[in-house]
This record gives C-alpha cells, structure tokens and sequence, in this order.
C-alpha cells in the first residue's frame, strides 16, 4: 500500500497508472485463490500434489527401509505389517521405493520446466520483440523440434548426450577432487534434464510470443505507450503480470508432463538407472510379471496415474481460477 | 493451388532435412562407440592380438574415422537410395526392419485414429451441448485424465483389471491381423491419448457454430435438434478438428513405443524401444527419421486439404 500511495504522489500519469495495476493485480490473485478454492477437483489436485512435495521432500525421512535394502526372505512378497506395500521381485520393500521414487519425479519435473521456462521465455521474448525475422526465424526453430515426437527426441537426446555427461563430470572430479562429482547418480538426472528441456521449451516460446502478441493490441498498453511510458517498463508493468496467468496454467501442466516423459525414459531404460528408484523403471522391471504379481506393477503405475491427475486437475483448476473470462475454453 | 503446394513443401523439405541434421549430430556428439559396442558381444570368441585391428578395420567399413560432413553427406545419399545402414544388435536391415513392421502399426493406429474420431467427436458435441453442466466437465476431465496417464501406466492397469480382476478376456498377445478380439484394448489404449485433442476441438468449434445466425435461423425454422446439429453444426465444426491430426499421429507413434512390447506386437514402436533398449543408433536414427515423416506428412496434408475444407482460407 505504502509502495503505490509513493507511486501515485509521483506524478507522471504512466507511473500512476502502474501503480492502479498494481493493486488491482493483488486483488485479482485473491479473488483467483478463492475461485480456486470453490473448485473441489482443484482441491484434490492440491492435495494430491502437496502430499507429492511432502513425499519427495520428506520421503527418505519417513521411508521404512532404504531403496536399495533387501530383505531376501521376503521377496516378492504381497503387501503385509511389515512391507505396507510388499516387496519386489529382489526383496526391496516397495512402499519405500515408491517414496523415493517422488523424489526422482518431482525434482526431474521442478527442473526440467525452470530450464524450459527460462529458454522458452528468452525465446519467445525474442521472437515477441526482435521483428519479423527473428519471429520467422525462431518459428521455423519450434516447427523443427516440434515435428519430431518430443518423446523421440528427448530419448535420442539423452543417449547420446549420457557419455560425454559422464566423461566431463569424470574429468572434473580428477582435477577437482570435489566429492559431488564422484557419485554419478545424478548424473542420470541431469541427462535427463538435457532431453526433456530441449523438447518442452517450445511450448513456452510459443506462449509468451502469443502472449506479446495479443496484450500488444490492448488498449491499456496503447495508453501507457501514449503517455510515453518505456517499452520495458511496459513489458514488466504491464505485459508481465497480464501474462503470468497462462504461464502458471502451463507451468503446472508441463510439470505432469515433464513427469510422465521421466518416467517415460526410465521405462525405456535411458532415464534413471536402477537401483535408483523411478516410477517408470520400477513400472519396466515389473511389467513382464503382471500378471502373477500385480501389486508390483500396479503401485508405481496407480502413484503416477493418481500424481499426474492431480496436477492436471490442480491446472484446471488454474486455468479456471486465473482466466476467469474464458472459462472452460481452450 | 499450385503456388500453395510448392509453398508447403518448401517449408516441408527444409524441416526435414533439419531434422536430419539433428539426428545425425546427435549421434555423431556421443563418444559412444558402436563398434566397441559390437565388440563386446563377441567377447571371448576373438583373438585378443588381432582384436584392435579388427575394431579398426570395422571403423572404417563403417567410415566412423571421416569427418563430421563427410559422413553426413555420405549418410544423407545412402538415404536417398533407401538405405537406414544395419543396426548393431543383430545386424539387420533397419529399413527392413521398419518396413516389415509398419504395415501392422499403421494398421493399429489407423484403427486407434477412427476410434478416436468415433468416440471424440460425439463426446465433444455432448459437452458442447451440454456446456458447463457435470456432463460437461465429467467428459472433459475424463478425457484429458487419460491422455496425461501414459501407456505403461494405462496399460497394465488395464490388463490387471480385465484379465485378473473382472476375468473378462484372456491374456491379448501377439498379431494375427486387425480384425481379431485381441487387439480391442491395444487400440482403445492407442486412441485414448489423442482422444482429449479431439474431444476439446470438438467442444470448441460446436460452441463457436452454434452462436452462429444461420443456426439460430434454423431454430426458428423449427427443426429438429437432431437435424440442425447434423446439418448445420457438425459440418461446419468438423472443419477445425481435420487440424488435430498431427497431434493423433504423433500420440500414436509415441502410444505403440510401449504398447508393443507389452502386447507382444511385431510394430514399429517394439522395433523402436529395441533400440533405445539396445543404444542400437541406426534403429534409433531411422524411427525417429520415419516418425519426423510420418508427422510432418501429417501435417502437409493437413495444410493442403484446408483449404478445400474451408474456402475462406484464402490460398496465396
């Protein structure tokens, strides 16, 4: 309140009319927490996703057993006191694996969509402001990686990528000695990273150059241009925040899908490497037995099946909440 | 028209060859070696004196010293003739390979494609009809629920409800042809992931024709719902959901990878996780190449039956 009455005894009519956005901005998010709230389905999608934060938070801290603790008089075990979940086909107790199995997905699908976001925002700002060719040319980039099944390409990325990966945290480890870079198993997220934000970040462009676009032609930014407001000013006062809408929707949306393409990519073996624990690589070392131990299948596969929902319903939710005009519209 | 076709494919062309220039790099940035690879299943069976000469002798055949050009325009012309290279686990043909195994893929997918179409276009309509009520968002939810939850997860979700819990069908394996009970849930699988993409076109394009005058002239002519919906409606909503189809071959392409192996299909996507499986790099290099046509075919269609669709697409 303080920040804006400044504002507002500041005189010029551009800084006036920021500061009126700005608190109008602030009501609006309130108004968009209560239209969330009313939701029920967004309301079981936050609480699916917080207990997926929880999880991969806390989840080596409430795991019974390790994720590579093998009780070898118990294997394969249907679910009983002592495994809630039972165990699999080596004796590890699955409810623990799944547990740090949260842990791989959220911390694969935090940063692959803060990588995409900020090349798809650099990106998309580009071909927003840099004219036509730069429109045309950063077009033709996205229709490039987009006709490639991203999938595809975020697989044939990660193998070929994984080597040299290796090699230069290898090679940094015998110079530095620094004890990060002897374990290598996060090495295996970061490959993974690599694909998947390569495949995800058109998406962003595409948004925030449509977002540019479209906000252009508003009235209220020809009135700010009009009474000489700066260009950036106007992208952080006026365009920004007027944008964060459908970017949040997204954020939340490519967050599931960041976690599926993980899972994805462990299932077909080029993601996380076993022992570590992933939904998808556990879901692949178990699909051949299905059908005389479903548990072992079905766990993983109802936990990513119920996390990725919730997102999704978290997201629309969202959509709902902060573009109240175009309800239910695509 | 002519003009438009010569436009679209040069914008086709290009992409693809950008592709390609993608695929190779890619393959040409990993150190990883496939002749070395190749070594270790003939382990123990080789002449340890003799082994390095071998491997060196094996890396030129495969022209793997050249250089980066070198070998990109050499691969590029022995595409052109065809030619996908021999992939490294089992020394097969990989155009063979995929040529052997497409025609029972495309098959699926056409099958998921017009289930898809079935089912998404009269789901859209409903929940067009039916806008903002429970129908409306059980129908959109739903759709989209299942398009988020992959194939893996889908899959034996399904085989363990069906076959073990309801006991309502035998295990699905294996290929005998499309018209077979078994490939029932291997298409349903296929066609629910680019089911939601119809489902949201549909609802859209309905809602947008249905403020339009010349429905609400029909209206007060009198007729029939039924019949304003089928004449009026459908016809002219239909023309947007044709632009979904890149999405449906893509959700297809990417739907067998994993639905293959799990129903014991001989397809293109078992070819495919065989490969990324194997880090077999000509098997992966030629699907993703043959997805990227796939796809981008898709698409040029797409843009030169517009038109012929909806005549207000002005053709430059």
């Amino acid at each position: 309140m303080s920040e804006s009455t400044e504002k507002l005894s500041n005189g010029s009519l551009g800084e006036q009319l920021a500061g009126e956005s700005a608190l109008r901005t602030r009501s609006l998010w309130k108004d968009a927490v209560g239209r969330l709230l009313r939701n029920r389905l967004s309301i079981i999608g936050l609480i699916i996703t917080l207990f997926l934060l929880i999880s991969a938070l806390f989840g080596p801290y409430i795991a019974p057993y390790s994720y590579t603790e093998q009780d070898l008089l118990n294997v394969a075990k249907m679910p009983s006191p002592d495994h809630w979940l039972g165990t699999d086909e080596i004796g590890r107790d699955l409810f623990s694996r799944v547990l740090w199995g949260a842990r791989t997905a959220t911390l694969v699908a935090i940063f692959t969509t803060f990588i995409s976001v900020i090349i798809g925002v650099i990106i998309g700002a580009i071909a927003g402001y840099g004219g036509a060719l730069a429109d045309n040319i950063t077009g033709r980039i996205i229709d490039i990686v987009m006709s490639v099944p991203g999938l595809l390409l975020a697989a044939l990325i990660a193998v070929s990528i994984k080597e040299p990966v290796v090699t230069w945290a290898e090679n940094i480890y015998d110079a530095s000695g620094f004890p990060l870079f002897a374990d290598t198993t996060w090495l295996d997220l970061l490959v993974v990273f690599g694909g998947l934000a390569f495949v995800s970040w058109p998406g962003y462009a595409r948004l925030i150059r449509g977002q540019i676009f479209s906000l252009r032609e508003e009235q209220y930014i020809e009135a700010a241009k009009s009474v000489g407001v700066s260009e950036l000013k106007i992208a952080l006062r006026h365009l920004l925040p007027n944008a964060i809408g459908p970017v949040i929707v997204t954020l939340t949306f490519s967050f599931s899908s960041a976690m599926v393409l993980e899972s994805s990519l462990s299932y077909l073996g080029i993601g996380v490497q076993p022992p570590q624990a992933s939904w998808g690589n556990m879901i692949a070392s178990n699909i051949g037995s299905w059908s005389y131990r479903p548990w072992l299948v079905a766990v993983p596969a109802l936990t990513l099946a119920i996390v990725t929902l919730g997102i999704n319903f978290l997201g629309d939710g969202l959509n709902d909440a902060l573009n109240p005009r175009s309800k239910r519209s695509i | 028209m002519f003009f438009y076709t010569i436009k679209r494919l040069a914008i086709a062309v290009p992409t693809f060859i950008a592709v390609l220039l993608i695929t190779f790099t890619l393959t040409v940035i990993s150190p990883f070696d496939p002749v070395a690879m190749m070594m270790t299943q003939f382990e123990g069976t080789l002449d340890t004196l003799a082994k390095e000469e071998v491997i060196e002798r094996i890396r030129d055949q495969y022209g793997l010293n050249d250089s980066y050009w070198v070998q990109f325009t050499r691969w590029l012309g022995r595409l052109m003739q065809g030619d996908l290279g021999i992939s490294i686990n089992g020394q097969r043909n990989v155009l063979r390979m995929i040529v052997k195994t497409f025609p029972i893929s495309f098959q699926l997918g056409l099958a998921g494609a017009v289930v898809t179409t079935i089912l998404g276009i009269p789901l859209g309509c409903i929940a067009a009809l039916r806008q903002n009520t429970w129908l409306d968002y059980t129908i959109v939810g739903g759709t989209l629920g299942f398009r988020t939850v992959p194939v893996f997860v889908l899959a034996p979700l399904l085989l363990v409800l069906f076959v073990l819990v309801l006991d309502i069908m035998r295990v699905p394996r294996g290929w005998d042809g499309l018209f077979q009970s078994k490939v029932i849930l291997p298409v349903f699988i296929l066609a629910l992931g680019p089911l939601p993409v119809v489902v949201r076109q549909t609802r859209a394009a309905v809602l947008e024709v249905f403020s339009m005058d010349y429905v609400r002239t029909a209206k007060m002519k009198g007729l029939h719902m039924w019949r304003i919906i089928l004449r009026h409606i459908l016809r002219n909503a239909l023309i947007p959901v044709v632009t979904t189809l890149g999405f449906i071959a893509e959700g297809l392409i990417v739907g067998s990878i994993f639905l293959d192996s799990i129903f014991a299909i001989p397809g293109f996507g078992g070819v495919a996780e065989a490969g990324f499986r194997g880090f077999d790099y000509p098997v992966i290099m030629g699907v993703t190449m043959v997805s990227a046509v796939m796809i981008i075919l898709t698409n040029l269609i797409v843009d030169l039956i517009y038109p012929f669709l909806d005549p207000r697409i002005k053709i430059e």
